[in-house]
């Protein structure tokens, strides 16, 4: 009996897509790469990633290409898909804090412990920032930067003024207030559109009460707590004074600077590579100081902090040259070009930061009088940054709904805690 | 009963003869090798529906009854995200706000659309008075956003101009604040979509039948009453494929939010879409962003079904 050409035909083209869709996955482990992608959500440093891809090329035999997302939530979208598929990036970077926590406890991330002792013990790193990185006991991923909070001010703004910077909370509140009686906004507010609105919120509460900051992180406190409630009102009463420039204003922080519609922005020191890009010089154009403690009496002063990981996947395609990767990039050589290139602080202690300024601050920052306070982005759960970020673009625009914002916040911390304790 | 010989169990129909048959039966002869690998032709098209359309959809379906973070395996909840949406004051601004965009979007761009087709139908140079109507018809939804985000933030060039005017609104936040955000976008969703909505319009107006409108005129109607009982009529068919098209925008609209305030601030600018893409892409709640994405589809799809059932039935009627 002649068979049926229909059941061929249907075989046939079952075949040929799949054949197209296994095409279509590519990859495969125990391949051996001479150059490695870095997935990163710093779109805007892509020049600086390149010269480390040289660099290491030169130095270890591994290049490497960044792969520059702008988009925050399509970053973070194609990475948690990257652990379902076959497209993994060899090196990526991430944030500390319960978005590290959460992508550590699906084991996706590989151990860096060995290679955490290894650089504390050479001092290439330090023993106070492996708390960031270390989740059960245990270390993941490598400090990709380092960053501390404070005032970014426009110095020609101050020495026309006559201003300089200040030592205590109410000298800023002077120099708040000179500015503004002189036509010139103080302080620029972040757009509700970026991922900045908590930057004072964070700042007042550190410098008010960095126990309850604390407490807030690890859901032992609430947002409606009356010392937050103080906090928020104080921030009202600042914006209601007209200090902030509007909100809503598109431009970036850094043009915001240098067009003069602010004569400070608070920021974390990685500021300083916007600053270089639009041809601005430090300690000429623009200086920096450590913000004071809103509360003058508290033993050392709050020092908000950040440091982003750059991380490698345990299921990466050469996970041997993705470790030599992260190993080569805390070495002081690879971390000196990292820093100075960017005009940022490192990680490393050992790095020679060649801005005598930035030079100052990294010694200042290291300083026994200073608080080391982890950076609302981090030391919040994501649901609870979500909904603050929410909530607090609202209030930069409506301060008047502070009360609605903090129980809108609260409401997400408390559904967050809770779930976590049911083995959410 | 009449029986004929067709309808006879055992008896052989007579070959039925059908006019021009052979020409046909050769041209079936011809496309018989298509006839046999029709299956192998049409499959990967099928294939391609299936796997990027009816498989994510049921999947998203699936998700909507989970609990689930994009990373663990999700946990099924029974109906839990649906009895969630009922109780969300953010889900309730997105669905006044794309109510709101539905009745700016079919209103404004399709009704000034046609205005502008019919005063510019039939005249003299009637091209060029169209032409910068069309224009910004060229810009992508996310260019639009970037455009109209900078035109319309404070001290922005809408409120320099408004200010050098001497008009209202030189002060104005336009996109700081719900409603208010929302309706300046309708605004600028406007100014990009009359264009296109114009340009059918005149294709409308060219391809309708001169005989009626000439006797119409003839009998003496003219201006708004020829247009009323004559035009209006005659173009039927295509308002009701514009209009169609203007929903089903409306119901999914997503770019020009995204860009110009991503829904903010605090969620007063969100609209369906806008929420559907915060909750699975930006909280990382994927379950309650799938429960939200079912309800976009189904609200879109019952909106279209009704509308054009009703838009058919008038036709047929």
């Amino acid at each position: 009996m002649k068979p049926s050409k229909r059941p061929r035909v249907t075989a046939l083209s079952i075949g040929a897509a799949m054949l197209a869709l296994a095409a279509c996955g590519g990859g495969g482990s125990g391949e051996k790469k001479t150059e490695l992608k870095l997935y990163n959500d710093k779109g805007g440093w892509t020049q600086y990633f390149d010269q480390m891809g040289v660099k290491s090329k030169q130095e270890i035999g591994l290049g490497m290409k960044p792969v520059g997302y702008t988009d925050e939530p399509s970053y973070t979208a194609f990475i948690k898909a990257s652990f379902r598929t076959k497209v993994k990036p060899d090196l990526f970077t991430w944030s500390t804090g319960g978005r590290l926590e959460e992508i550590v406890r699906q084991k996706q991330v590989s151990d860096t412990t060995a290679l955490w002792q290894e650089a504390v013990k050479n001092g290439d790193l330090t023993q106070a920032l492996a708390k960031y990185y270390t989740i059960d006991g245990k270390q993941y991923c490598v400090p990709l930067n380092t960053a501390y909070w404070g005032m970014f001010y426009d110095k020609k703004v101050f020495a026309k003024h006559g201003l300089e910077p200040p030592k205590t909370w109410n000298d800023l509140m002077k120099i708040a207030e000179t500015l503004k009686s002189k036509g010139q906004v103080p302080f620029q507010h972040t757009t509700p559109t970026s991922l900045f609105s908590f930057v004072w919120f964070e700042q007042l509460l550190a410098g008010t009460d960095p126990d309850l900051y604390e407490r807030l992180g690890s859901g032992k406190a609430s947002f409606t707590d009356p010392g937050v409630v103080k906090v928020m009102e104080q921030w009202k009463s600042m914006i209601d004074k007209g200090w902030f420039s509007n909100p809503g204003d598109k431009a970036d922080p850094a043009d915001h600077f240098k067009t003069g519609k602010a004569a400070m922005v608070s920021s974390g020191t990685w500021f300083n590579t916007s600053m270089t890009q639009r041809g601005l010089k430090q300690g000429k154009d623009y200086g920096f100081f450590f913000i004071p403690n809103v509360d003058p009496a508290l033993p050392k002063r709050s020092l908000i902090f950040e440091s982003g990981p750059l991380c490698s996947l345990r299921k990466a395609a050469d996970s041997e040259a993705s470790a030599k990767y992260l190993k080569w990039w805390i070495s002081p050589g690879a971390q000196e070009q990292w820093a100075n290139s960017r005009g940022d602080v490192s990680g490393n202690p050992k790095v020679k930061v060649a801005d005598p300024d930035l030079d100052r601050i990294t010694k200042d920052a290291a300083g026994d009088q200073n608080r080391l306070v982890l950076r609302f982005f981090e030391a919040v759960p994501a649901p609870v940054l979500t909904a603050a970020l929410d909530g607090l673009s609202g209030f930069v625009v409506k301060p008047d709904t502070y009360m609605k914002v903090l129980q809108d916040i609260q409401k997400a911390n408390e559904d967050y805690w809770k779930n976590k304790a049911n083995g959410g | 009963m009449t029986l004929t010989s067709k309808s006879l169990p055992g008896t052989p129909a007579p070959p039925a003869r059908r006019p021009g048959g052979r020409g046909r039966g050769r041209a079936r002869n011809r496309f018989a090798l298509f006839g046999r690998f029709r299956f192998g032709f049409v499959s990967p098209a099928v294939l391609l529906v299936a796997v990027l359309l009816y498989l994510p959809f049921v999947w998203t379906a699936y998700l909507s009854l989970t609990r689930y973070d994009g990373l663990a395996s999700p946990e099924f909840t029974g109906l839990d995200n649906y009895a969630r949406l009922l109780d969300d004051p953010a889900l309730l601004t997105s669905i006044r706000n794309t109510l709101l965009w539905v009745l700016g979007t079919t209103v404004l761009p399709v009704g000034l659309g046609l205005l502008v087709a019919v005063l510019s139908y039939d005249i003299k140079g009637g091209t060029w008075y169209r032409l910068p109507f069309l224009l910004p018809y060229a810009m992508s939804g996310a260019g639009l956003g970037m455009l109209w985000g900078f035109i319309l933030q404070p001290e922005g060039v809408a409120n320099r101009v408004l200010g050098f005017l001497g008009m209202p609104g030189a002060d104005m936040a336009f996109l700081d604040d719900g409603p208010e955000n929302t309706i300046a976008m309708i605004v600028v969703w406007t100014w990009q979509q009359l264009g296109v909505n114009m340009l059918l319009f005149v294709v409308g107006l060219q391809s309708i039948p001169r005989a009626p409108i000439e006797a119409a005129r003839i009998d003496g109607a003219s201006g708004w009453r020829l247009f009323r009982h004559v035009t209006w009529p005659l173009m039927r068919p295509l308002t009701t494929v514009v209009f169609g098209l203007a929903l089903v925008a409306s119901l999914k609209t997503f770019d020009v939010v995204w860009v110009m305030t991503q829904g903010g601030p605090g969620r007063t600018s969100e609209t369906l879409a806008v929420t559907m893409y915060r909750d699975v892409f930006v909280a990382d709640e994927y379950g309650y962003g799938s429960a939200v994405a079912v309800l976009l589809t189904t609200v879109t799809g019952l909106a279209s079904y009704l509308y054009m059932r009703r838009q058919i039935g008038k036709e047929v009627r």
